[in-house]
């Protein structure tokens, strides 16, 4: 019973209550705004140390096709992280070596159909979201990232930190050259 | 196949000096002569279109391009592979629209034309309305590629009915393929799934990348070297003990330390597990061989296929026009491994060269600025510089190929652009010349040829 609340499950239909829920919307845009002004050691700060972060790389495939492309974590994922593998990414942003970064990319994230639901946990919530990524770069480069996400947000300390995101993006080939991007 | 264009004009001669060490930059843009690429190149050269692991019962299938020609592949009841194209004979709508799965016949949406995972006609919607006389349905299944071959769990399909074999096709390269494809008992698999994006790049920019160019790495990747390695520097190259060997325009640059990309990977548990493989390795394929696995080395096959071995990315350029391509990429394991080192490597795979990797973020944004700039009229026109290491061919005994020294090299590069004009050029494909003279001729194994385990 210890085990945190997952990501699998499908909805309770328990929704939270009113205070929950609006703490954890304005939580959810927060995030979105910390990841457009690239403020990621905030965002680091809201994520747990048993964070898991991942985002199912998904073919496309017949109906009838039962093949797990979602929650079967040995097939390729875009992300498959822990909280210190998310860091090494970062970590890269900082070597001031970083090339294709500089000009600075520049994103906006809109997060929507926003859901909190009560888990089996008190202190955890799951919390079910949409979200539209633009970003711009250079002179005319640009792409949209679309999907949707399943989070597990837990209480601490008066603030709520993700420990788990599933994050499904609508595309089957990515329209983008990369990634450089958190969802 | 028929190729009405071939033996039209085959100048292409004019966009290059390989002996000079220059290219004219129209190779990378001009939509001419991609259009001559697909004709002279994709239609008639062995193309990667699987690996065994993908297809491990019968019906299984999946679906890619062969150039832009949509291919179906699929696993017989009789445990072969046939590849067919995506599209029907009647009005050439797809009869597939998934990426992979099991399928016992594939049935064309528009009219309801039946083919089983042979590619036969099987039947059709309303049969009735056709005569006898109308159709024969022999001459009306999938059209099959020429030939299908398989070289160590890849597969590789080619439109054309004459020309050397698969195995003449990689000819010595085999003997470096084996670094990758039997390094331990029981060979490769690739992990499930395929992740793809798209880079508005030319095709052959992929290619030579990872055929040849170290270079690059310790520059465009320095962020992504200390990133997965607390902030440690990319390894240092010996210039003396590193090498560039291009066989038939196939390429694999490389160190002999041992560890260089295993390194760059930053999952100490892979090191761990390939150096204690490292003694195996070295009664398997000899010395020389277990001392370049692992090493900083990336390689390429022919036109469109490359890898880094040790760091276990394997991908495919897709060309989709003169300035973009489909980037393909896929895990590769040994079958052999712990289900955890599996685990390990795909993590890491991901976090270096998936589209979010630390490595792969670097170079798109290069790739795509390379070609597109060739918009401008008067910078196409601009010759490209290619002459790195032109003067440091050696003829080596135990390393088989045209190998130079030194893995800061322009050379297997020059040696994909000879065999690019090659094949541009020639109108029979047997009368091209092997680049260099085999060494493997008549060796069943690599492993056997003469000498090797004495070194």
């Amino acid at each position: 019973m210890n085990q945190t609340s997952t990501v699998e499950r499908p909805s309770t239909g328990a929704a939270a209550s009113l205070e929950v829920s609006h703490a954890l919307t304005q939580t959810l845009y927060r995030e979105a705004r910390r990841l457009d002004d690239e403020d990621y050691a905030g965002w680091v700060a809201m994520l747990a140390d048993d964070l898991h972060y991942h985002m199912p790389g998904i073919e496309t495939r017949y109906r009838r096709d039962t093949t797990d492309q979602i929650t079967d974590l040995t097939r390729m994922a875009y992300y498959n992280d822990n909280l210190d593998e998310i860091k090494k990414r970062l970590s890269r942003l900082e070597t001031g070596t970083a090339w294709s970064e500089d000009p600075a990319t520049r994103y906006t994230h809109i997060v929507t159909n926003v859901e909190v639901e009560n888990t089996e946990k008190a202190d955890e919530f799951r919390v079910f979201s949409n979200f539209y990524a633009y970003r711009n770069r250079n002179e005319r480069d640009e792409d949209s990232l679309i999907g949707n996400r399943i989070d597990i947000w837990r209480e601490a300390g008066g603030a709520y930190q993700l420990v788990k995101r599933r994050i499904i993006l609508k595309h089957n080939i990515m329209l983008s050259k990369n990634l450089n991007i958190y969802l | 196949m028929r190729m009405d264009r071939i033996g039209r004009e085959p100048e292409f001669s004019r966009y290059m000096d390989l002996k000079e060490g220059w290219l004219d930059r129209r190779i990378f843009s001009d939509a001419d002569i991609y259009e001559e690429e697909l004709y002279r190149i994709f239609a008639r050269s062995w193309l990667f279109v699987a690996h065994e692991s993908q297809l491990p019962k019968a019906g299984d299938f999946l679906t890619t391009h062969m150039g832009e020609d949509a291919v179906i592949v699929t696993r017989q009841p009789d445990g072969t592979i046939k590849v067919y194209l995506n599209s029907c004979p009647h009005r050439g709508n797809k009869v597939c629209f998934a990426d992979a799965g099991n399928t016992r016949r594939f049935v064309c949406n528009y009219h309801g034309w039946a083919f089983n995972t042979a590619g036969e006609l099987q039947g059709m919607h309303e049969e009735y309305c056709y005569d006898e006389g109308d159709i024969d349905r022999k001459k009306n299944g999938l059209r099959q590629v020429a030939r299908v071959g398989s070289y160590k769990g890849l597969v590789f399909a080619t439109f054309a009915e004459d020309g050397p074999s698969l195995d003449a096709w990689l000819g010595d390269f085999r003997w470096y393929l084996d670094m990758l494809l039997d390094n331990e008992e029981g060979g490769t698999e690739l992990v499930g799934g395929c992740i793809k994006s798209v880079i508005s790049a030319n095709w052959k920019f992929g290619v030579e990348n990872f055929i040849g160019d170290a270079y690059h790495a310790g520059w465009t990747h320095d962020s992504g070297c200390r990133s997965m390695n607390n902030g440690q520097p990319f390894p240092p190259i010996d210039m003396e003990n590193s090498y560039h060997a291009s066989v038939n325009g196939h390429g694999w640059e490389f160190g002999t330390e041992g560890v260089g990309d295993l390194f760059l990977l930053g999952r100490p548990k892979v090191m761990e597990y390939y150096e204690k493989m490292r003694p195996k390795m070295a009664d398997r394929l000899g010395t020389m061989r277990s001392q370049i696995f692992g090493s900083v080395a990336s390689a390429s096959i022919f036109p469109n296929v490359s890898f880094l071995p040790g760091i276990s990315t394997f991908r495919q350029w897709q060309p989709k026009g003169p300035m973009q391509f489909e980037l393909k990429t896929w895990v590769i394991v040994n079958k052999a491994m712990p289900d955890d080192i599996k685990d390990e490597v795909t993590k890491g795979v991901m976090q270096t060269f998936g589209p979010g990797g630390t490595f792969e973020m670097d170079d798109g944004e290069n790739w795509e600025n390379c070609t597109t700039v060739n918009r401008g009229v008067v910078t196409r026109h601009e010759r490209l510089h290619y002459r790195c290491g032109i003067g440091r061919q050696i003829d080596h005994d135990t390393l088989p190929g045209i190998v130079y020294r030194g893995q800061y090299n322009d050379a297997n590069q020059r040696g994909f652009y000879q065999r690019w004009l090659d094949m541009m050029e020639a109108t029979d494909l047997e009368a091209m010349p092997p680049r260099p003279e085999p060494r493997l001729t008549g060796i069943a194994e690599t492993r056997d040829l003469p000498g090797l385990f004495a070194l």
